[in-house]
């Protein structure tokens, strides 16, 4: 029996096999594949396999433990749900995108050294920006060009960081990383925190989810970030810059989505907010707060991916994604807004819902390490996400103004994709159990005292009060906000009129004289050296000594006369000649 | 030592003749039947000089697969033959070759295709027995059996032009090989002299030990037949006609297989018997080489024919043949002989994609395409990749023999070894210019519109030389073993004769330009 079977493999060689399938069966297909990447994770057990010697590195696949096996369980699980979701899109690319996308996560989960982690890294970032371009609009080839663009950016530093680190440890392994400030170190910390989206390089993720196709987004919002993530709690745990920049994270991102009107772009926002969340986890770096962010990126994959879902159906049943100009689909799409406020109701934290179990424990986690101010920030952005995913966007996509848009609810593969999400959202709400044992540590935490759900319940409800009555302060507008991605979206400008301006004229320039001193010259020479020198000169040569054969033979041709009397008088006289010379010799010889 | 107890070389030598005969017993209206026991013939060559690789012994640089019976005994000459690490690729490059040449040329002769398919296969057991050779009036024999069925290929079957190239061939070549008979019958009598006894044999006149002024007059009269040959300049003006006006079969195994016999007459022959000589010529021979990888470069960059163009750049590849054999160490040597594998792959294809194009338009000349990309896409594919292994791009072929010669040139002479890695430039020049006119742009001519993509046969016979250029670019070591023992033996008999000057009589014009050779280098030029 194989001992161990990686599921990316499932994954990789379906998508090179999707595009000769068509019809039921590709997607009877479509839904296989997450099932065996799912029977794979159930199958696996710790330890260590697929090792590879390569060039003198030991290359490792599958470095399996219980941190990569319950990111391995919900990346196989969510891509299930994202393959229903996506069932009736007729866009190959996409499916095959998709499924690289997370072949490529799944690689990274369980890559055992940094080489085989930073190409899985870049199969995922690749495969992910083919999902943004697969929408064929204007914008969103801009954004899927940016996106592409800044992950590059990412994997070179990631690339470099991982070369020094070999340089100065002689160690591909992938493991936590000394906190000795040194240039790997950051460089490292750079290329996985511009994927985990922490400002001031998530721009990225705000320009790239909202542009996206409406299923494509599903996928991304679950796989890079929390890539991200996992690498973050396996090489960078107690990080204490992580704790600071998680936090700033979270009140980052909920600031910012009140901004929004595209209601993707909020949730992108949001996705921030709570990548915060995980972050600050892993930067705490105790094992209840790593746990925290484990179980807090499980949870949030689903019901961000319920969100995003959710968010989707809307715009692919209605054709718009601003606030201003959606409302009033309670009637229409009644289904879609409840498992929508399932999962908002989750991603606030509500208890019964996984948001509760999981949020909680990283903020425990905060307090437990005596960062009350972590703790209390924390709390904070709590409130406010709940303010914006779980009020103010449903109530301005399903209630408020009616926008007399006729919808239907989404196709049935879109339903039960939620349903499933949202089955699991209520699921580890409500019986946490499961899922604390999948968690890399053992988990002391009990969520249900009623001190928490006093709390929680608290903090939730008076932010309700308090969006009715702001209400009419918290109107959507159609604005921009302009974000950190200002500094390069303009300053790439800058940089395009230095290169065309200066530089492209000194290189045009250097291309003339160049031109006429190098390429006219050499044509000029070899051209005079093939048709002076060669043609004229040595074969003149040669032709010349033919032609002298050719004149002395003419000459000569005189003596064949044809006449018998000048032929017998030259052998007479030659006989004579000769006789009488060797007459001559031998006389004398006497 | 013959590990097989069959004559296998001169069953493979005299396969073609077989051919012949059956192909004189067919009917001469059926062309194809014609064609197909030709290729028969010449791919069962082929299959028959496989067992000689694969029973090769990599490690002696004694003649393997020897046959040696009297053959006119009152002058001495035997029927010797044998191959080692020097030839064994070069008759299997024959082999090769000529199978793929026929099939490339099937539809292009369609007159007289019976004398046609007779001279190429006799052509082909002429080429392999001069390879198998080691008598010297078998050699001989084999070398001018070479001339007439090139003579007939170029003057019956080939261009406008054809008698002028024919004649021209036959007589430079021709004049060159009479030298060449000349000294061999001085060294013949020279060695009754030394050793009393008469003899033929060419292994036999390895450990002459000729006084240094005899050397250098018999190194010229071999030189000049040899350089004629390869062609060096200033001898090499009948290869551009004889290419531009024969046949496409004609072209590749003329560039293929033809012109490395003079570098493999300057490796069994020169080198080996007349060691003094070459160290006292290898400046002149050095220079000249160099001239030729300058000159031939210079001169395709100016051609308008696509043919005259791939005709001068192997002036100037064997150049870098040259080059790598007179700087006389172990890079040198075997980048030299891989070269001319590389050269008559790269070469041959060359021609055989020009013949492609010529048989769709019937011109060659690069004003007459462009755009050709469009719609010939495959063509296209595999012609940039033939074109990137002549000019020695890494990956494929041509850079393995470039890279052994230029760092045998640099240990040499870095002079020599300077102007001739400028050569590498010119020769991306050229290629990639003429490769730009022809296919890229637009598709300026309307004749050039409806041009049909490569055909199956056309895939048959280019595909088999792409696969070698590939392999020997990325994994040359096959190859590259079965030289090893046979160079450095052939160096080792070289050099020790530096020291040992029989004569000291040089002639004092050489004094100046040899003295700027530093030959401490040479004694240390064991790169592998």
């Amino acid at each position: 029996m194989i001992d161990w079977f990686h599921p990316s493999v499932f994954y990789i060689v379906g998508a090179l096999l999707l595009p000769f399938l068509r019809g039921k069966i590709q997607k009877a297909y479509m839904l296989l594949i997450p099932l065996l990447g799912v029977a794979a994770v159930f199958a696996m057990s710790a330890g260590t396999y697929w090792s590879w010697d390569f060039l003198g590195t030991v290359l490792c696949f599958g470095a399996v433990d219980k941190l990569s096996i319950v990111f391995g369980w919900v990346f196989t699980i969510m891509s299930f749900i994202g393959m229903v979701y996506a069932l009736h899109v007729n866009d190959r690319g996409q499916h095959v995108a998709a499924l690289l996308y997370v072949g490529g996560s799944l690689g990274v989960t369980f890559a055992g050294d940094y080489l085989t982690l930073f190409v899985f890294w870049e199969v995922m970032a690749f495969a992910s920006a083919y999902l943004v371009f697969a929408r064929r609009e204007p914008a969103a080839i801009r954004a899927g060009y940016r996106y592409i663009l800044v992950h590059t950016f990412g994997g070179v530093c990631l690339l470099g960081g991982i070369i020094l680190h070999y340089l100065s440890t002689r160690s591909m392994q992938v493991g936590p990383l000394d906190h000795d400030g040194s240039l790997a170190f950051y460089l490292i910390l750079v290329g996985v925190i511009v994927n985990a989206a922490v400002p001031p390089l998530h721009a990225w993720l705000i320009d790239a989810y909202p542009e996206g196709t409406v299923t494509g987004s599903v996928f991304m919002s679950a796989f890079t970030t929390k890539t991200a993530v996992y690498v973050l709690v396996r090489v960078f745990p107690g990080t204490e810059l992580l704790v600071y920049m998680g936090t700033i994270m979270a009140l980052y991102g909920v600031v910012y989505a009140v901004l929004e009107n595209d209601c993707r772009r909020l949730l992108a926002y949001h996705i921030i907010s709570q990548v915060g969340y995980m972050v600050a986890g892993v930067g705490i770096g105790t094992e209840m707060s790593l746990n925290g962010s484990v179980s807090h990126a499980f949870a949030h994959i689903l019901y961000k991916g319920l969100l995003f879902m959710g968010a989707g159906a809307v715009i692919e049943m209605t054709g718009r994604r601003k606030l201003t100009e959606l409302g009033g689909l309670y009637r229409t799409m009644p289904i879609t807004l409840v498992l929508y406020m399932i999962g908002g109701f989750a991603i606030s934290a509500f208890p019964l819902f996984s948001g509760f179990v999981t949020k909680s424990m990283v903020i425990a986690g905060a307090a437990h390490d005596h960062r009350p101010l972590v703790a209390l920030l924390l709390t904070m952005a709590s409130a406010g996400t709940f303010l914006h995913t779980g009020l103010k966007l449903p109530y301005y996509m399903f209630f408020a103004k009616d926008s007399g848009i006729e919808a239907k609810e989404p196709p049935l593969n879109m339903l039960l994709a939620m349903g499933m999400a949202a089955f699991m959202c209520i699921g580890i709400g409500v019986l946490p159990g499961p899922l604390y044992n999948l968690l890399p540590f053992p988990v002391h935490f009990n969520a249900y005292t009623g001190d928490h759900v006093t709390s929680a319940l608290g903090i939730l409800l008076f932010t309700g009060l308090g969006f009715f009555m702001l209400l009419k302060k918290l109107d959507p507008e159609p604005t921009i906000s302009i974000d950190t991605d200002w500094v390069y979206r303009k300053g790439s400008r800058v940089f395009m009129w230095i290169a065309s301006k200066p530089i492209a004229s000194s290189d045009t320039y250097v291309g003339n004289v160049y031109d006429t001193w190098f390429t006219r010259f050499m044509l000029f020479f070899s051209s005079f050296l093939a048709r002076i020198i060669d043609v004229r000169a040595i074969d003149g040569l040669v032709n010349g000594v033919a032609q002298f054969f050719i004149g002395l033979a003419g000459v000569v041709r005189v003596t064949a006369s044809g006449l018998v009397r000048s032929y017998a008088a030259t052998m007479l006289i030659g006989g004579v000649v000769i006789l009488g010379y060797y007459l001559f010799a031998s006389l004398m010889s006497l | 030592m013959n590990a097989l107890n069959l004559p296998i070389l001169s069953l493979i030598t005299y396969l073609p003749l077989v051919g012949i005969v059956a192909i004189c017993l067919i009917n001469n209206s059926r062309q194809d039947l014609i064609r197909w026991v030709a290729f028969g013939t010449s791919v069962v060559t082929f299959l028959v000089s496989l067992p000689l690789y694969f029973m090769f012994d990599c490690g002696t640089w004694e003649m393997q697969f020897v046959e040696d019976v009297p053959w006119i005994s009152q002058f001495a000459v035997r029927y010797h033959m044998g191959i080692d690490g020097i030839s064994l690729l070069l008759v299997l490059l024959t082999t090769f070759l000529s199978a793929l040449a026929i099939l490339s040329t099937w539809t292009a002769v369609t007159e007289r295709v019976k004398g046609y398919m007779a001279s190429l296969l006799f052509l082909e057991t002429g080429m392999i027995g001069v390879f198998c050779a080691l008598d010297f009036v078998l050699f001989y024999v084999f070398w001018e059996v070479m001339l007439i069925p090139m003579y007939f290929i170029i003057g019956i079957w080939g261009g406008p032009r054809r008698i002028y190239a024919a004649v021209k061939f036959f007589i430079y070549t021709m004049s060159g090989s009479v030298l060449m008979l000349v000294a061999i019958l001085v060294l013949y009598f020279m060695n009754f002299e030394a050793t009393g006894t008469y003899t033929f044999d060419i292994l036999d006149y390895y450990n002459l030990g000729l006084p240094g002024n005899i050397q250098m007059w018999l190194f010229l009269a071999f030189f000049v037949a040899f350089a004629i040959k390869v062609p060096m300049f200033p001898f090499h003006t009948w290869l551009p006609d004889a290419h531009v006006e024969a046949p496409t079969a004609g072209s590749v195994i003329l560039a293929g297989v033809l012109l490395k016999m003079g570098i493999y007459g300057f490796l069994r022959f020169c080198l080996p018997i007349f060691p003094q000589a070459t160290i006292d010529f290898m400046p002149i021979v050095l220079a000249l080489s160099v001239v030729g990888i300058i000159y031939g470069a210079m001169v395709s960059i100016a051609q308008d024919d696509i043919k005259k163009l791939v005709a001068y750049s192997s002036v100037s590849h064997l150049g870098y043949c040259m080059l790598g054999m007179f700087a006389l160490n172990v890079d040198g040597l075997k980048g030299s002989l891989i070269q001319m594998i590389n050269h008559g792959l790269s070469t041959g294809a060359l021609f055989m994609i020009v013949g492609m194009l010529y048989e769709r338009r019937h011109t060659r000349l690069i004003s007459e395409y462009g755009g050709i990309m469009k719609v010939m896409p495959m063509f296209a594919a595999l012609f940039l990749l033939v074109a990137l292994s002549s000019m020695g791009v890494p990956g494929l072929n041509g850079f393995v023999g470039e890279l052994l010669i230029l760092i045998g040139a640099f240990k040499a002479s870095l002079a020599f070894g300077m102007v001739a890695t400028i050569g590498l430039i010119l020769g991306a020049i050229y290629l990639l210019w003429m490769y730009r006119r022809v296919m890229y742009g637009q598709i300026t001519k309307a004749e050039n519109q409806n041009l049909k993509d490569m055909t199956g046969r056309e895939y048959a016979y280019l595909l088999p030389i792409v696969l070698f250029i590939v392999w020997i670019g990325v994994y040359p070591k096959p190859f590259l073993k079965t030289m090893d023992a046979s160079v450095d033996h052939l160096l080792e008999t070289v050099n020790p004769r530096t020291s040992a000057r029989m004569d000291g009589a040089k002639p004092t014009w050489l004094n100046d330009v040899v003295a700027r050779v530093d030959f401490q280098q040479l004694a240390k030029g064991q790169g592998r």
